[in-house]
């Protein structure tokens, strides 16, 4: 591979690794709380949707508001099952996912005809940062990428210092690793997993938010594909820490540009190949005690 | 003889850093507390004592506002309060070490004494965290490595960690649930000396124990709950162990003529235990040493405060659980009826033939034939008197003592050797309780080798032939009188 192929493939990477890493950062936040929420492939979908609307305004920047609010409004009813009415996380997550697909895809043909006429939305380019984009092989990658994919090395580090030197984030590790601990030290679980899986929907909705805004430029119904569980296992990889999430998003969204690569460079092996690889490292990771004691505690319990 | 005590205490006496009273909570259809009034004068240290199930740890959840009571007022220093949480509890000065300790493994000792540090945004400093352990170690003695991961901690070290966490949020009144219960005897006579100290300082603790020797030796004042009440309170000094005892389950120990006058022919022996010892998984003795045997046609009834070995004992002689020294010798057929119910002896989301089937389940091969287990069930039912639709119900909607008997019926059916029963009548009425206790008479004419063991003594009185009362380990035969089971309990001869 030429040097130039190689900055496009890890370019693309990147490109690749962004909603993945917003749907897989909100997670993280709602398992270390000690929620599984597989519903999230629902967050994302209706994110995408959200952004479609609101970005018919003219503004980007309404069309991620949108994908929020519209990722948020799913994880709040999520939230209200799982840990208001303390129903099953499994049960109600897959009843989540489907729901943002049915709907988001009834909505669509409702409003814009079954024909699904490709719609113009105003869509965020790519902004170079100046100087650092210009660093050989890696400059363009992850500099020349849109805003959305800029704030993610702020969200990152951001995360990591609010897990490991706030209160706050002392109260979510603790409610996803032992919520009868949390409570008897005088925090509300409840209230800590409602908190959580807002933002986890947020950035859920801004996942799909990215698909629309920043790559595809329109919306397609099913166009999350899966990405909901894919984070799922991102955050797995990741070993339930940001940094860990952001690698692991980043080695997913490289498979998947190997995979195109593969594809178009008419290579001779199984284009399925490079992204089956992720998967397997986590498997791998699952069965070895490394992988599974990093799992908070009480994940997927039914709150008390 | 009426334990009940209670001094005139006045009610908003600043004197008392803790008043409750007229406590009630109920969980579903169980009544765990039923009126029950606690008073802990400021600077003392205070035992609260009971038995299973009395209510001692709802009531000091309560206290701590983990639970919410549906009747009764709650009062810090004279001043009536009501607990949204935990929180507020702990703001008015309240700490408590729960039996089961709340730490979170996978963090440091740091991290979980900040746990309950207010604010989304607040930094959390591990070096000013740390600093906070290591003044609070210096200035109280109870020294820990801040840095130490708690998963690694041994149990003195984790139970030190939770009153530290309790002093980092400015505790006064201090509560510990079966504080001495994991402890070796040196770590609780050290932890006895810091609480004493605690107290000279000041400062008001509450210790739930069922260990009365103890109780009495450390605590300035005592009260015992029993089924949800207050039965006895007192200063510890116009106490002795025989009222304590008493008052915990519920025995006219005064009473000094034998309750029974049973007469039994017994066989040979059924189940026999020699020089049994079991250590359980935490490295603790359960049982010392023990010999026993129960003869055919003879009713042996076991007493024992809790945690004292009775548990260990029981599943032993039902072939439960093996011992880890000696010998044991148990019949091929023995029936079992352990005392939770709804955990240990049905499946509540199976039907009553399902429930039956599964008695059979560990050894039968092939496919089950449900028309004769729904016929054995259908029988069980008649022989027992279980008022239920049918062999279909579902074991959970039957009530607490048709549950029971149906429990028993299935447990006597196809004539076992030996029956192990631990706290029959437990939750039910006084018609049921009196049922299976008549059942287990009936099984004792039968020929049935029978070991009961209640937490009430005047029912396992009422129905022995003999006694053998446990005591931290130690099995030993005494007369079926109140009085000797009394002393016994204790530890005296």
């Amino acid at each position: 591979m030429s040097g130039g192929a190689f900055t496009a493939f890890l370019e693309s990477g990147v490109r690749f690794a962004t909603p993945l890493a917003y749907a897989a950062l909100g997670e993280l936040v709602v398992e270390r709380a000690g929620v599984i929420n597989i519903g999230l492939e629902g967050a994302i979908i209706c994110g995408a949707f959200g952004a479609l609307i609101a970005a018919g305004t003219g503004s980007v920047w309404l069309g991620f508001a949108g994908a929020a609010l519209a990722g948020v409004l799913l994880a709040a009813i999520f939230a209200f099952f799982v840990v208001t009415l303390k129903t099953d996380q499994i049960i109600t997550g897959t009843a989540m996912s489907m729901l943002g697909l049915g709907l988001t895809g009834t909505l669509y043909r409702t409003m814009y005809g079954t024909a699904g006429a490709s719609l113009h939305i105003a869509t965020i380019a790519p902004a170079p940062v100046p100087g650092l984009s210009a660093i050989p092989v890696i400059g363009r990658a992850f500099f020349d990428q849109p805003v959305v994919t800029y704030a993610l090395y702020a969200i990152v580090p951001a995360l990591a210092w609010w897990f490991y030197r706030t209160t706050g984030g002392l109260a979510l590790r603790a409610v996803g690793e032992h919520p009868e601990a949390a409570r008897g030290a005088g925090i509300s679980p409840s209230r800590v997993q409602w908190a959580a899986l807002l933002f986890g929907g947020a950035m859920g909705g801004i996942s799909g938010g990215t698909l629309v805004l920043a790559q595809v430029g329109t919306f397609a119904e099913g166009m999350s594909a899966g990405r909901g569980f894919i984070a799922i296992a991102i955050v797995v990889l990741g070993r339930w820490t940001p940094f860990g999430v952001a690698g692991a998003a980043l080695l997913f969204g490289a498979a998947s540009a190997l995979q195109t690569l593969a594809q178009t460079m008419g290579w001779g092996m199984p284009y399925q190949l490079p992204l089956a690889f992720p998967y397997l490292l986590t498997l791998v990771l699952l069965a070895s005690t490394r992988g599974r004691t990093a799992s908070p505690a009480a994940l997927g319990q039914r709150p008390a | 003889m009426d334990f009940h005590r209670r001094a005139d205490w006045a009610v908003t006496d600043p004197a008392y850093a803790l008043t409750l009273h007229g406590i009630t909570k109920q969980f579903g259809s169980t009544v765990a507390l039923d009126g029950a009034d606690f008073d802990v004068r400021a600077g003392t240290l205070h035992a609260l004592l009971g038995e299973n199930g009395a209510g001692k740890t709802t009531l000091m959840r309560l206290a701590f506002g983990m639970l919410r009571a549906d009747a009764g007022t709650i009062e810090v220093d004279g001043t009536p309060r009501r607990w949204r949480s935990s929180a507020d509890a702990i703001a008015a000065g309240i700490g408590m070490v729960h039996q089961h300790f709340l730490l979170i493994p996978a963090m440091t000792v740091a991290e979980n004494v900040s746990l309950g540090d207010r604010g989304i945004l607040r930094g959390f400093n591990p070096r000013a965290a740390a600093d906070r352990v290591r003044r609070i170690g210096t200035e109280t003695g109870l020294v820990l490595d801040p840095a130490a991961c708690v998963a690694d901690l041994a149990v003195g070290a984790q139970q030190r960690l939770e009153i530290v966490k309790a002093l980092a949020r400015d505790a006064r009144i201090l509560i510990l649930d079966e504080p001495t219960a994991v402890l070796s005897p040196a770590e609780s006579q050290e932890l006895y000396a810091w609480l004493r100290a605690f107290v000279a300082r000041g400062h008001t603790v509450v210790i739930i124990t069922h260990k009365v020797r103890e109780a009495l030796a450390i605590a300035d004042d005592l009260t015992v709950l029993r089924r949800g009440r207050t039965v006895l309170t007192g200063s510890s000094r116009n106490l002795d162990e025989i009222a304590v005892i008493g008052a915990m389950i519920g025995a006219s120990v005064t009473a000094d003529a034998p309750a029974t006058a049973n007469v039994s022919a017994p066989g040979a022996a059924v189940m026999s235990l020699e020089h049994v010892s079991v250590i359980d998984e935490r490295g603790v003795q359960r049982l010392r040493d023990v010999s026993m045997e129960v003869r055919a046609g003879e009713i042996v009834g076991i007493a024992g405060v809790e945690g004292s070995g009775q548990h260990e004992l029981l599943r032993v002689l039902a072939g439960r659980l093996t011992a880890d020294r000696g010998h044991v010798k148990t019949p091929a057929h023995i029936g079992f009826v352990p005392a939770d119910r709804l955990r240990d002896a049905l499946v509540p989301a199976m039907t009553l033939t399902e429930n039956l089937a599964l008695k059979d389940s560990g050894s039968a091969r092939g496919i089950v034939n449900w028309d004769s287990y729904e016929a054995r069930a259908a029988a069980t039912i008649r022989g027992h008197d279980v008022r239920t639709s049918g062999p279909e119900a579902l074991a959970g909607a039957l009530s607490g003592g048709n549950q029971q008997k149906f429990v028993l019926g299935r447990e006597l059916e196809g004539s076992p050797e030996a029956l192990v029963v631990e706290n029959p009548t437990r939750g039910l009425d006084i018609r049921a309780a009196a049922h299976v206790l008549a059942e287990l008479r009936s099984a004792r004419v039968a020929g049935v080798a029978v070991a009961v063991y209640s937490s009430d003594l005047d029912e396992v009185l009422s129905i022995a032939d003999r006694m053998i009362v446990c005591f931290d380990g130690n099995a030993t035969a005494t007369a079926v009188d109140a009085g000797a089971v009394a002393r016994a309990l204790v530890g005296l001869g």
